[in-house]
């Protein structure tokens, strides 16, 4: 039943590139709602794989299983508009990657084998490649290009560290299947030098992926030139897959007694991506590269928080989870302002406000609860972020964090007041229709309940997810 | 020096410094085509008692690396139509000293590995390392498209120089897992060759700059 649902969308995916062009839509919202079912069952149940050498359900994957099912869910009921109202040419490589794309990311949530999850965060790349050169110009070919390359050397640098994690147990005699639970069990044996590069060069691959900085440099134009319900999945799920292999890792170490020079590592990453975002994000001219250095930033603040440890480990899985509902939404959003202005530009856009109100309350909730707005979920994540980087007391970095989250607001709500609010001669191209519209409402929703009401067997999981690295209160 | 996987490897080095000083994209690829091979059948030298599926996964690593990607990319701009300079950044005798640093660099590093016991060669880990950064160092000094491609195919023989070699751990069925991975990146790649081709009517990547801060 675990394998279940994984295979399912990927046998789908093969399916829909044969499928004539219309039979596409229907097949993802079907497949979006058989996924959630899987996941809800999954979480419920929690079933042992057929081979449990590889796969495992473990805390911090169930999590991401849920986040990536919900949101996809959502998106494909959002992606039956945008396709009606866009202009595909070959939808059914569309709506095929898509589903591959679903199916590999699922995979990472599952595996629990080191090898396993390298070859299922490189799949979610060359799954998720078709759906950013959908567009067919000249830069969309340029961001495919960046985003294949730069990944595919990024990841490589994974496997590398992958391999010399298993040369830190051939030097520490240990023989256990190389699965992460397995090691985090007998980590004291491994060869501390060994395991260190391992996490490193782990770092800096996955960390490609992730959208850390420096290795960053994809992601913007990735996100950008993607159709929107893609960006949505690129930035609301697809970091967080490869967050996941970091994480794990992180765990690894933690149980080593190497947890200092991981969690330092962690932290200076976290904080050079917040930087970095909040000096792009001042001058962006385009209202989607915009979220994508936003991206950046969230990644940074839960590298950050991951690495601090204790509350701020907590704080960070609960940005991970905000984040993917809020920023997805947002994205989604962008696709109406995108097809109803047809710019690109934030100077192309204005007055969201009264040319497509339902658009701008989807648009302006999203603002507020990405850039941590009391009653979003990113407000009580960053706070327990901060809280637990003064218990441990590093002053200057925490000094550092919340500058840069003051100026990434400020450039933040700059952008957004004039998309919003400035005049504008523009005419919209799109009326607005309902399943354009709810699945953002849907997603803020979730995101607003969850910071009031948070359900014990969600809290319980966390809670366990975070244990290992010293988590929770 | 009389081990046979010392020769082997040091058949490696060597295409990594002809790599270095090749200017064409075809000679290129067979260099990259020999050193899948060479690199693909170390792990028979190495480990004395292999199963007969350790013996199968060797030759079909061999068929995939030396045969199947380089093939990819040579249709690929068979198809581009060009037979031109591989562009560098660097030169190609600035390159081939790089090259000659780098190894003698490597095996200095080296020796301060505490690498786990019972391996018979002392060539391994200069080599893997030397191919990797080589790998790297084509990624990097070179602007045309096709290059870049074929600088992280060799990132890749380095790291697999790495995995099969020090541990044996991992079962084929994960490996096979791994090559298929990389088989797929190189084959989109290849597609997307085409296409920049397609758009820009050529395939350096100084064209591809209008996304950017």
């Amino acid at each position: 039943m675990l394998e279940f649902v994984f295979l399912a969308p990927f046998l789908a995916g093969i399916v829909a590139f044969f499928l004539p062009r219309n039979l596409g839509r229907p097949l993802l919202v079907i497949i979006g709602a058989v996924h959630l079912l899987l996941s809800v069952l999954i979480w419920v149940r929690r079933p042992v794989s057929m081979f449990p050498e590889y796969f495992a359900v473990t805390p911090e994957g169930l999590l991401s299983l849920l986040v990536i099912s919900l949101l996809f869910f959502l998106i494909s009921i959002y992606t039956t508009g945008y396709l009606k109202a866009s202009n595909i040419k070959s939808e059914n490589i569309f709506t095929g990657s898509m589903l591959l794309f679903l199916s590999t990311m699922t995979l990472v949530t599952l595996s629990d084998h080191i090898m396993v999850m390298w070859i299922a965060i490189e799949a979610t790349t060359l799954a998720s490649a078709p759906l950013i050169y959908t567009h067919r110009t000249s830069a969309s070919l340029e961001a495919t290009w960046k985003y294949v390359l730069i990944c595919s050397v990024g990841i490589a640098m994974a496997l590398l560290g992958s391999v010399l994690i298993t040369v830190s147990m051939d030097v520490g005699k240990v023989d256990v299947p190389i699965s992460f639970s397995a090691l985090t069990a007998v980590a004291k044996s491994l060869d501390p030098m060994w395991l260190k590069a391992g996490f490193v060069f782990i770092l800096v691959g996955y960390g490609t992926k992730m959208g850390l900085a420096p290795m960053h440099t994809w992601l913007p134009d990735a996100h950008s030139e993607a159709p929107s319900p893609a960006s949505a999945l690129l930035s609301g799920v697809l970091l967080n897959c490869a967050y996941l292999g970091i994480f794990k890792t992180n765990n690894i170490m933690v149980a080593a007694g190497l947890g200092d020079f991981s969690g330092a590592i962690l932290m200076v990453f976290g904080l050079i991506s917040i930087l970095a975002a909040a000096t792009f994000i001042l001058k962006q001219t385009e209202y989607k590269r915009m979220l994508a250095y936003s991206s950046i930033e969230n990644m940074g603040i839960i590298a950050f928080g991951t690495g601090v440890g204790g509350l701020a480990a907590y704080g960070a899985i609960l940005c991970l989870i905000h984040h993917s509902l809020i920023k997805s939404s947002l994205f989604l959003t962008s696709g109406n302002i995108l097809l109803g202005y047809g710019s690109r530009l934030i100077k192309g856009t204005g007055n969201l406000v009264n040319r497509m109100p339902r658009t701008f309350v989807a648009f302006f909730a999203g603002f507020a609860g990405i850039s941590g707005f009391p009653p979003f979920g990113i407000f009580i994540g960053e706070l327990f972020i901060i809280v637990g980087t003064f218990r441990a007391g590093h002053y200057v970095s925490v000094g550092i964090f919340i500058l840069s989250l003051c100026v990434i607001f400020a450039g933040f709500a700059n952008q957004v007041l004039k998309i919003s609010f400035d005049d504008t001669d523009a005419t919209i191209q799109l009326p607005e229709s309902a399943v354009m519209v709810w699945p953002q409402y849907t997603l803020l929703l979730t995101s607003l309940v969850l910071c009031f009401w948070v359900p014990n067997t969600l809290y319980q999981t966390i809670i366990h997810a975070v244990n290992a690295i010293g988590g929770g209160f | 020096m009389s081990n046979p996987v010392d020769v082997i490897l040091s058949l490696v080095l060597l295409s990594c410094l002809f790599s270095f000083g090749s200017s064409r994209l075809p000679g290129l690829i067979k260099v990259l085509a020999f050193q899948g091979v060479v690199v693909s059948i170390v792990p028979l030298f190495i480990d004395p008692n292999m199963t007969g599926g350790g013996i199968l996964f060797t030759i079909i690593t061999l068929t995939i690396r030396g045969i199947v990607i380089p093939l990819c990319i040579y249709l690929a701009i068979k198809k581009v139509a060009i037979h031109r300079e591989v562009e560098p950044i660097v030169g190609y005798h600035a390159s081939m000293l790089a090259g000659l640093g780098l190894i003698v660099g490597a095996m200095f590093v080296s020796r301060n590995f505490d690498v786990p016991a019972g391996n018979a060669s002392v060539l391994l880990l200069p080599t893997a390392i030397t191919v990797l950064v080589s790998g790297m160092f084509l990624l990097m000094a070179r602007r045309n498209a096709i290059a870049m491609v074929l600088g992280y195919i060799m990132m890749e023989n380095g790291i697999y120089l790495v995995g099969t070699t020090f541990s044996a751990h991992a079962r084929h069925i994960v490996e096979f897992g791994i090559l298929l991975d990389v088989l797929a990146g190189v084959m989109i790649m290849a597609i997307i060759l085409q296409n920049i081709r397609r758009t820009f009517d050529d395939v350096d990547t100084a064209l591809l700059r209008t996304l950017k801060e």
